[in-house]
């Protein structure tokens, strides 16, 4: 799966470069608006992720571009103004999907699965991890093929953790995740793991194994590791 | 006051002086040319009788108007003018009479001529006047009503037509032209002036919009390198214990910058008045979906939780407002209520009730809703929760109100 980032920003396209390489995906890369017009007019993408501020021309007059041509490539902006406008504009035009900077690369890495899912898998909309399996159109899970039930914010922590294997994952980023982005006035993040505590327990009732690592201070990882 | 108003009644108070001054003096000055006419009437007919007697030897006597009467031995008098009263028959009262009498010697005889005429009577003077100069007054205000009724229709219609096209202006529009052209040089002044002003209001809204964008921009892009960075220094299997809490530690610091950023944004956006579209919003539902969003910190503290929301409450406002302030009033009851404690939750269609059990206030409560402000100093929290709610509620002007009662602090917006 093919994706190009567009971003101004050196050091960020980088992390993100190597993030999502780390994560399977083939990334080239375009730090100005004539850069991504060229690399938009000779290869094919899956996925485009556009910043929407950058030197040599509006973001969305990209999108305008993107669409003129036909491009079918799932399309992520990214917007540092946080502005609703923006947002709005992007989305009306034709982008699948927004995230406001700075955000969580779990986060960034989860909207982007979710885009090549919708792209790719057709009919057959699944998340496998060894005995467990997650039909994200009906929104069930299996261990082992037994049927686990999961509350709503049980099953969207699994379904995040599952798209970010192998990684550490912060709780801020669950939480924002989980409980949006409003979630900032409340500042103690221990809820979380009375969730992922009940959320190891359902696993192991069925046999499965505990995935879910502590990470010292930072966060959860999963991983058979 | 309106300026019509104002004007007509400096016209009225300016012309009942000048109309009562007016009487005044018309009173005075037909007084003086009455007497005056009546004295050489007097006079002329004091010389006719002399002359009659002289000539004719007719003696005349019509009392009250002319007497005469033979004085011998009397010596010759000049001309007298008096005023006096003379009883009337026909009125059955006295009435003011004026006289003049002299003494003349005709023919060897001394005769005492006196010449009366009726006045008219002061009273009946005066309130001819008063009838005439109160009938002028009225005909005038009557004058000026219609008068000002045209000014208003014809002259003024520009004025309150550019007037209505201002009240309706706002930052978001695009620059002020006024309909109507007036042919008066102060209102086509004024139209001009004005619409030069919105022009300038419009650019430097732009320009203010801008700038908070940028500024926000400049921020947030250094941070979300910061942050990636340390996301993906965290992957490191090989961290050892402290070097990861360094890092938890840095990266948690940058999310609290970037949250505090966002959050001083959003508070210049709504006193910019940038979120202008409204819509009709329920609110109990919203209340509802934010308390279940909350349920696991309220769990978490073993919160009791009160509610009385009467259902279907509308409000029309800006849906994300609206979903701000709601998570702020309920984060914030939920952050300061005590382990344990209660939480009371009560929305009507014209108010929003949240309280939480806890200690009194340590300071004025008119310090609640400062900027930056926080009861303990070293808390992770921003202190600037209720400051957009306040802000949320001025820009809605909606009232909001803190209690202290029964162990409980309780915020209050009244819609």
């Amino acid at each position: 799966m093919k994706i190009l980032i567009i971003e101004d920003e050196k050091e960020l396209l980088g992390t993100i470069k190597n993030y999502l390489t780390a994560e399977g995906f083939l990334c080239e890369t375009a730090c100005s608006y004539f850069e991504a017009e060229d690399s938009l007019s000779a290869f094919y993408y899956d996925i485009i992720i556009l910043d929407l501020t950058l030197p040599g021309g509006n973001g969305l007059e990209l999108i305008k571009l993107i669409k003129k041509r036909n491009i079918q490539a799932g399309l992520l902006i990214v917007s540092a103004k946080n502005s609703l406008e923006d947002k709005i504009k992007g989305l009306d035009m034709g982008a699948d999907d927004y995230i406001s900077k700075p955000f969580h690369l779990a986060e960034l890495n989860s909207r982007i699965k979710s885009l090549a899912r919708r792209r790719h898998y057709e009919g057959n909309n699944e998340l496998v991890y060894n005995e467990i399996r997650i039909n994200i159109d009906s929104n069930e899970v299996f261990v082992d093929e037994r049927k686990i039930d999961l509350t709503r914010k049980e099953y969207n922590i699994l379904v995040y953790f599952m798209v970010n294997r192998n990684k550490v994952i912060t709780r801020e980023s669950i939480a924002e995740h989980v409980w949006g982005d409003n979630i900032s006035c409340v500042d103690n993040f221990d809820f979380i793991y009375s969730h992922i505590k009940n959320l190891r327990k359902k696993i192991e009732q069925k046999n499965g194994r505990n995935y879910l690592h502590n990470i010292y201070g930072i966060g959860y990882k999963f991983s058979d590791r | 006051m309106k300026l019509l108003e104002k004007t007509n009644r400096t016209y009225l108070v300016l012309s009942a002086i000048t109309f009562l001054s007016a009487g005044a003096v018309i009173y005075f000055v037909l007084s003086f040319i009455i007497e005056d006419q009546m004295n050489e009437k007097q006079m002329s007919d004091l010389a006719g009788i002399v002359q009659n007697i002289k000539n004719n030897g007719i003696v005349p006597n019509y009392y009250p108007f002319v007497e005469v009467r033979e004085v011998p031995g009397q010596a010759d008098r000049p001309i007298n003018a008096t005023d006096t009263l003379i009883f009337d028959v026909t009125e059955r009262e006295k009435v003011p009479f004026r006289q003049i009498s002299s003494v003349v010697s005709i023919k060897g005889m001394k005769y005492l001529i006196i010449i009366r005429d009726a006045l008219i009577e002061k009273s009946d003077f005066l309130l001819t006047i008063a009838i005439v100069v109160g009938a002028l007054f009225i005909l005038l205000l009557a004058a000026l009503y219609i008068i000002n009724r045209k000014l208003s229709l014809f002259i003024w219609r520009p004025f309150y037509k550019a007037l209505d096209e201002l009240k309706g202006f706002t930052y978001n529009d695009p620059a002020l032209k006024f309909s109507t052209v007036s042919e008066i040089d102060e209102f086509v002044e004024l139209n001009k002036t004005l619409e030069n002003l919105t022009l300038k209001i419009i650019s430097d809204y732009q320009s203010l919009k801008r700038f908070t964008e940028d500024a926000s921009h400049e921020i947030q892009t250094p941070l979300a390198v910061i942050q990636s960075k340390l996301e993906s220094l965290m992957q490191n299997p090989k961290l050892k214990k402290d070097q990861a809490e360094m890092i938890s530690a840095a990266y948690t610091s940058a999310l609290r910058i970037s949250k505090l950023t966002q959050t001083l944004l959003l508070l210049t956006k709504i006193v910019n008045g940038q979120f202008p579209e409204k819509k009709v919003i329920n609110l109990s539902e919203l209340l509802e979906e934010k308390i279940e969003l909350l349920r696991d910190f309220i769990d978490e503290k073993s919160l009791f939780v009160e509610k009385t929301i009467s259902p279907e409450c509308f409000l029309e406002t800006n849906y994300f407002l609206a979903d701000s302030m709601l998570m702020n009033l309920l984060g914030n009851a939920i952050k300061h209520c005590k382990t344990a404690g209660k939480i009371c939750i009560y929305l009507n269609q014209n108010r929003l009730e949240i309280s939480n059990s806890g200690d009194p206030l340590p300071v004025p409560s008119s310090k609640l809703f400062e900027r930056f402000y926080k009861i303990n100093k070293s808390s992770d929290s921003q202190g600037l929760g209720l400051s957009i709610v306040k802000e949320i509620c001025n820009l809605n002007k909606w009232e909001i109100q803190y209690y202290y009662e029964n162990e409980l602090h309780k915020i209050i917006v009244s819609f």
